[in-house]
């Protein structure tokens, strides 16, 4: 009876709509923030209605309502939500929008396909505005943009090289040889980051002696995106907010949501950048005399022609000193109707490198269009094509004395190494390469073609007054090609065996994954309200990766057939994960949130392929200023909050196998055992996080604090053990133990001045975690650098995780150090001044957190160090001495604190007030600077550095490419 | 409470309704994606005769890894040579003993070659469970087989005991979750001596069927391995000083006195898809990376012995860490130069040194003799006593094997590492490897 009643309901609705329409209201006026300039792209809703405008470039906005008026709802990113009564045309309205300090109106996700707003979230997630991200001091690639930025996390850069490569780690180490890397998501398609190599080993043979892991320096892949498309950022840091990613999320969720198309007025903008990138530290050469000269063993009569005839050389200032030039281009698009809506981008960047012939160019097209099908359907489509490369130099570590650092390290100033006149490169007698000739002959080239694309549909099934059910799909793929090109040609020094190489490497991987949910949102009374949301998802991969290692190459060509010579290896992986989920959101009287959840997954990765592993999770939040108890005025906003929930991290592709890789004599094709035995009941570790924490605002929210507590236990967490290697095998994966972070993250957000010419807001975050191995089924575990006598990471019962140990004289072995900082903090702020003028910058702070420093050492074994002759001690022998006498006896001179403070980016912007011609709708100039000021202890070029990329074992420092600072002049022209 | 009870099944009934959807639309199960990149073990069950061979041609090829490695160690402690790099400073400081640095128990220099020594073993237990258990062989086909893994498995166990000396090796390593105990010295060389015994009796009656490289010319068929397997076995019974054994071995071997010193089987390098070269060869005059003669090579060497070319003199000297030699180490003069496993002129040494100890010296003599006239020297003329001859004989294994991986082991076997020369103050000249740390 009911539903004929509805239906009968509908009927009349449908029949009587365009009578109805006839009543209608007119309201257009301005949107403004406090100061009263235009609030550009502010979204006006009919509440409870899908009818809406956003305002124009000079914040005006038109919208006619049907009927006899209603509320209108404008909403802003940065300000907070207002409403407004309209019941008759009206033409003037003046909204002025409150700031929102402490981003309690912003939308954040809960759930695959759910969200909500900030002020009744469980868990403290991150968000990065484009402004924060490009909006300072634009970092040459997308991850080191967000470097200091996210609170709660532990980035390092692992060297300067250009193109890029970070190690993200999102509240401690949550594996140790498992993915300790976020899993990033863009408009719903999982992105892929696999680092891969370009098979410099096959010439530097740096995993020949000490450490058997890559150490090629290849760049993260996530760096291909381009941080002007992005309009926002959210990062899910640790399994309480991220299990419903399941099996993928044990290091958290980066959702990276592009820039969308706007109804209005098409928006064309032109940004251009120009600037130079210097390194940001040279160390200095050793100044030498000829009794140092001759305590070398060096060739004195070399070193005094030398002087006499003025030929003392700063090799390293020729290699890393030059200033490159850097220039950055974006072309945006953005408009709309009411049904349809894009936004278009065309970037191109050029750097060059402070090394000679390195650099980094990057070329970007991204289209995004929603498109409205009726008053039900939406379907989105974003798609990306980047093509970039990078010329990355040949660094980091090697045992064939071939890399710029390492050839430098045993090189005095006084010999010579720049060509002659017929353009023949000297040998260089005291090492095995000749830096300059490396430099000006050796290519290290990595390109990347990439196309990533994603579709979003939400279609609207079911709609009662108290109920709707949405179907909610998304999906993606991402496909790159990578080649990987590495040239070292015959006249090289050290080309004498090999007689010329030739290394390239093709890879392609695709990704694809889709997501399918229906969310069903019930409104039991006005006080009560369930979003339930089940679905299922689907997340595959296949890379394929050929190297060819050609060798004895015919001189002047780079092909792979024009050599003597060619290996070829190839490595392929695939998984395919599957999964279910089920959510509940019940929402009590706007202030109290209840969720809970569940999901499913398998993957073939596992042991067992088929057997599925459940992740739960659930979280509450109260916000007591919003129950009808509340008397106080103190808190403007006052949220009690906890959550927990469970995520897994699946093993490494071919952990249960024990294989026979190809090893061949003579013409016969062999196989002969891995070095890793399999272990066919490998299981995914899993990790379960309880989160607390409370945020409250005060001083009419113009302060904001948010302070949250975590726990988070990896249980069985993946380790590649070292087994007896009597076995035949050297390792194995073992889910081995327990491990734990606990943390503080406090943030506060402050408006501590705003007037009409002066406006200041500022954030500051801090952030710290500790982490302890609770359980270890297998004896210690060292791990992630060259052993005992260098200084090595150590998976030990009892303590932390990231400790460093090694030798120290008779106490044995013993910890010397831990790479996890003490805390970290930043500081980012906006002065906003006259008007036209803001100023932004950002400073992070790492306190403590240890390094391994091996290029000292490098230096010192090679009587090169700046500081060897000096005699801080005061024990009367050279310190370059003291140092290398230390080795074999303590390792404690190599591991060194590597805190810093650094202002890493500042910019100061201008908006020209008035505009010389009409179609010019906003012109802005700009100037930054990024990593210009640092204050470290740290001896090396910097104390960010990973000779083994990205990983567990970051921090450890073998010859790096320099870091370096960036400056910039930035216009943007609106059209 | 209706009302409640009609929201609880809402909300019950979307998602169930959703799951069974989910479960009924999720793609068929694909249960197992493979290795993709190589064979797995469970391959070789019941194996053919291809897979076979292809397990003995990696076996070959697995013998070379980190062979230059062992080289460069055994070479360092018995002061035969000095390797100097760049970007590892531990050859001159651990392995030389320099200050207070001792061997480490989990360092690149003892684990590489250990590690892959084991791995070739593994690959021959491999070879011996498959080649037992392929019902697509006949049985002189499987003796080839198991007479092959089992000579080149004592082989590499003999290399491995050299490192750890009297810190023992394992013998039984079949099954990685159950591995035999560490067997002390003497107890170890028993054991590869009884391995190359059985492998003898394999080799009787057996059919070669699977191809070996040129590195095995002249010994590729079942009577060659076996003269092969002699040979090693007459290199076991002197390290056991087991006099006659030895001179038994011998002559089952391809011992010839007046034969081509270098015939034996070697080691073969490439550059083939997936070969190697030898990573043994550094070109003369090279800068950084390089491996010198100890400064004694030069001084000790009797005038006019044609074995100084083995260490030719660069153009100008290299030092390192206090260290200083002008002379390249010229052993292997291209990066395909083959490296012997063992050759005749070892053999003949073999045989001298047991002439020797057996006291029949005449024999003895001859022998050094025919060594000495190869290498430009005139015939013995000094005291033919065993302690002369002893020293004679030590000399010319110093010299032949030269950087071929005796010199240590040699003054080992005779107590007399204090005999080696001391470069720095504070050095120590090494009698064994610790046990890797793994193994403890």
């Amino acid at each position: 009876m009911r539903q004929i009643l509805q239906r009968v309901a509908l009927l009349f609705l449908v029949t009587a709509l365009p009578a109805y329409i006839y009543a209608q209201v007119t309201v257009s006026g301005t949107v403004t923030d406090a100061s009263n300039a235009p609030v550009i792209g502010a979204t006006i809703k009919v509440k409870n209605s899908n009818i809406g405008t956003a305002t124009d470039a000079n914040g005006k906005f038109t919208l006619t309502l049907p009927g006899r008026g209603g509320t209108l709802e404008i909403s802003s990113i940065g300000f907070r939500t207002q409403t407004i009564e309209v019941s008759s045309n009206n033409s003037d309205l003046v909204i002025k929008m409150q700031e929102d300090v402490g981003r309690l109106d912003e939308v954040v996700v809960t759930g695959l396909a759910t969200s909500v707003k900030r002020r009744n979230l469980a868990n403290a997630v991150a968000t990065i505005s484009s402004k924060q991200l490009t909006g300072m001091a634009p970092a040459q690639t997308f991850d080191a943009a967000l470097n200091g930025k996210i609170p709660g996390a532990y980035i390092n850069a692992n060297s300067g090289a250009p193109g890029g490569g970070l190690s993200i780690k999102l509240r401690g180490v949550t594996s140790v040889f498992g993915n300790t890397q976020p899993l990033f998501v863009v408009d719903g398609v999982f992105v892929d980051n696999t680092p891969t190599p370009a098979g410099l080993n096959s010439v530097t043979a740096a995993a020949a002696a000490g450490n058997a892991s890559n150490q090629d320096n290849p760049s993260s892949r996530i760096a291909d995106l381009r941080a002007e498309d992005i309009e926002n950022i959210e990062i899910l840091k640790g399994a309480s907010a991220a299990a419903i990613y399941g099996s993928k999320a044990a290091a958290g969720v980066v959702l990276i949501t592009t820039k969308r198309g706007r109804q209005g007025k098409t928006k064309l903008s032109f940004s251009q950048d120009l600037g130079f990138v210097k390194v940001r530290k040279l160390l200095g050469a050793r100044p030498l005399t000829s009794k140092i000269v001759t305590d070398q063993g060096w060739d004195v009569n070399e070193y005094n022609a030398a002087v006499a005839a003025g030929k003392i050389y700063d090799y390293e200032k020729e290699l890393y000193g030059q200033t490159g030039l850097t220039r950055n281009s974006i072309l945006s698009l953005t408009g709309g109707t009411d049904k349809t809506s894009v936004y278009l981008s065309l970037a191109q960047k050029d750097e060059e490198g402070i090394v000679k012939r390195t650099g980094y160019r990057s070329n970007s097209i991204r289209v995004n269009v929603d498109h409205r099908i009726n008053d039900n359907i939406k379907v989105g489509i974003t798609t990306n094509y980047i093509n970039s490369s990078a010329d990355r130099g040949l660094t980091q570590n090697d045992n064939a004395g071939v890399t710029f650092g390492v050839a430098l390290s045993s090189t005095p100033s006084f010999t010579e190494l720049h060509p002659d006149a017929n353009g023949n490169y000297p040998r260089n007698k005291y090492g095995a390469s000749n830096p300059i000739e490396t430099r000006d002959l050796v290519t290290n080239n990595e390109a990347v073609s990439r196309f990533v694309t994603g579709i979003n549909l939400d279609a609207l099934l079911q709609r009662s007054d108290r109920s709707n059910t949405r179907l909610v799909a998304r999906g993606g793929i991402d496909f790159y090609s990578l080649k990987t090109n590495a040239q070292f040609p015959s006249s090289l020094q050290f080309q004498t065996v090999n007689k010329g190489t030739s290394v390239q490497g093709f890879t392609r991987n695709l990704n694809s994954n889709y997501i399918l949910s229906l969310v069903n949102n019930f409104i039991a009374s006005d006080k009560l309200n369930f979003t339930t949301s089940a679905g299922i998802t689907q997340e595959s991969g296949n890379y394929d990766n050929l190297l060819n290692v050609a060798t004895q190459v015919i001189f002047g060509q780079s092909n792979v057939d024009q050599a003597g010579a060619l290996t070829a290896t190839q490595f392929r992986t695939k998984f395919q994960d599957d999964g279910i989920f089920v959510q509940e959101e019940v929402s009590i009287i706007d202030a109290i949130t209840v969720t809970g959840g569940v999901r499913f997954d398998k993957s073939t990765n596992n042991g067992d392929p088929d057997k599925y592993y459940a992740y739960p999770k659930a979280g509450l939040s109260v916000n007591l200023t919003r129950m009808d108890f509340w008397k106080g005025t103190f808190f403007d906003n006052l949220k009690l909050r906890g959550a927990y929930g469970q995520a897994g991290n699946f093993p490494a592709f071919g952990s249960k196998f024990t294989t026979f890789p190809i090893f061949n004599i003579d013409g016969l094709p062999g196989s002969l055992v891995g070095i890793q035995r399999g272990s066919p009941n490998i299981a995914a570790e899993r990790t379960s996080e309880l989160e607390a924490g409370i945020d409250f605002s005060i001083l009419n929210s113009r302060l904001n604090f948010e302070v949250s507590f975590y726990n988070k236990k990896i249980k069985d967490f993946l380790l590649l053990r070292t087994v007896p290697a009597s076995s035949g095998f050297s390792q194995q994966w073992v889910n081995a133990g327990d491990l734990r972070n606990r943390g503080v993250e406090i943030s506060l957000n402050a408006m501590p001045i705003s007037q009409r010419n002066f406006r200041w807001s500022s954030t500051t975050n801090f952030w710290m975690n500790r982490s302890k191995v609770t359980r270890l089924s297998i004896p210690p575990v060292v791990l992630g650098a060259f052993g005992n006598t260098l200084g090595t990471f150590k998976i030990e019962e009892g303590k932390t995780a990231t400790q460093i140990v090694g030798i120290d004289g008779t106490n044995g072995v013993v910890k010397l150090g831990d790479a996890e900082p003490k805390f970290q903090m930043n500081f980012f702020n906006e002065i906003t001044f006259l008007q036209n003028f803001s100023l932004r910058f950002l400073l992070h702070w790492k306190h403590k957190g240890d390094n391994i420093n091996l290029s000292e050492l490098l230096t010192d074994l090679g009587g090169t160090s700046p500081d060897f002759d000096a005699d801080k001690d005061g024990n009367g022998k050279a310190d370059g001495l003291d140092r290398i006498g230390a080795l074999g006896t303590t390792a404690r001179v190599f591991v060194q604190d590597a805190g810093y403070l650094r202002l890493r980016e500042i910019g100061l912007y201008y908006t020209v007030p008035k505009l010389p011609v009409s179609f010019i709708k906003g012109i802005r100039v700009g100037v930054s600077a990024n990593n210009y000021w640092t204050k470290t202890k740290y001896k090396n070029y910097d104390p960010e550095v990973s000779n083994f990329g990205t990983g567990f074992s970051t921090n450890v420092d073998v010859m790096p490419f320099p870091a370096s600072k960036r400056a910039t002049f930035h216009v943007m022209v609106d059209f | 409470m209706i009302k409640n009870l009609k929201i609880m099944k809402r909300i019950l009934t979307i998602p169930s309704l959703i799951l069974v959807a989910a479960v009924a639309i999720l793609p068929s199960c694909k249960k197992e994606i493979g290795s993709l990149n190589s064979p797995i073990i469970e391959d070789y069950t019941n194996a053919s005769k291809a897979q076979l061979n292809n397990l003995v041609s990696g076996t070959e090829s697995g013998m070379r890894n980190n062979y230059a490695m062992y080289l460069d160690v055994v070479g360092l402690i018995g002061r035969e040579m000095y390797r100097f790099s760049q970007a590892d400073p531990r050859y001159l400081s651990d392995l030389l003993g320099g200050g207070s640095a001792v061997l480490n128990n989990n360092t690149f220099y003892l684990t590489n070659p250990w590690a892959s020594r084991y791995r070739v073993v593994k690959n021959c237990n491999v070879l011996i469970g498959a080649a037992t258990s392929s019902q697509l062989l006949t049985d002189a086909e499987r003796k080839g087989y198991l007479g092959f893994a089992k000579t080149i498995k004592a082989y590499q166990l003999l290399l491995n005991l050299n490192l750890t000396y009297t810190n023992g090796i394992r013998i039984q390593v079949e099954d990685p979750e159950n591995l035999g105990p560490i067997v002390g010295y003497n107890e170890s060389l028993t054991a590869i001596a009884a391995l190359l015994d059985e492998a003898k009796s394999d080799f009787n009656g057996a059919s070669i069927t699977f191809p070996l490289s040129s590195g095995f010319t002249g010994f590729k068929d079942a009577a060659g391995l076996l003269k092969f397997n002699r040979a090693l076995a007459a290199r076991v019974a002197v390290y056991r000083q087991q006099w006659a054994a030895a001179l038994t071995a011998l002559n089952e071997s391809f011992l010839d006195l007046n034969g081509d010193l270098n015939n034996g089987v070697k080691h073969v390098f490439g550059t083939g898809s997936g070969d190697q070269l030898n990573a043994a060869f550094f070109a003369q005059n090279e800068n950084g990376e390089v491996r010198l003669a100890h400064p004694s090579y030069a001084t000790n060497i009797i005038a006019g012995d044609d074995r100084i070319n083995k260490a030719t003199l660069r153009n100008a000297p290299a030092s390192s860490s206090g260290l200083s030699s002008n002379r390249d180490v010229w052993v292997y003069t291209s990066p395909t130069a083959p490296v012997p496993m063992i050759r005749n002129e070892e053999l003949i040494l073999i045989y001298a040194e047991a002439k020797i100890q057996t006291n029949v010296l005449g024999d003895a003599v001859t022998a050094i003799n025919r060594i000495r006239s190869s290498h430009n020297l005139t015939p013995y003329a000094g005291a033919v006593t065993q302690n002369a001859l002893i020293d004679e004989m030590l000399y010319h294994r110093r010299y032949s094997l030269f950087f071929e991986g005796h010199r240590w082991v040699d003054m080992r076997r005779y107590n007399r590492l204090n005999q080696l020369p001391i470069d720095r103050v504070g050095d120590d000249v090494w009698d064994k490897f610790p046990l890797p740390l793994t193994e403890q």
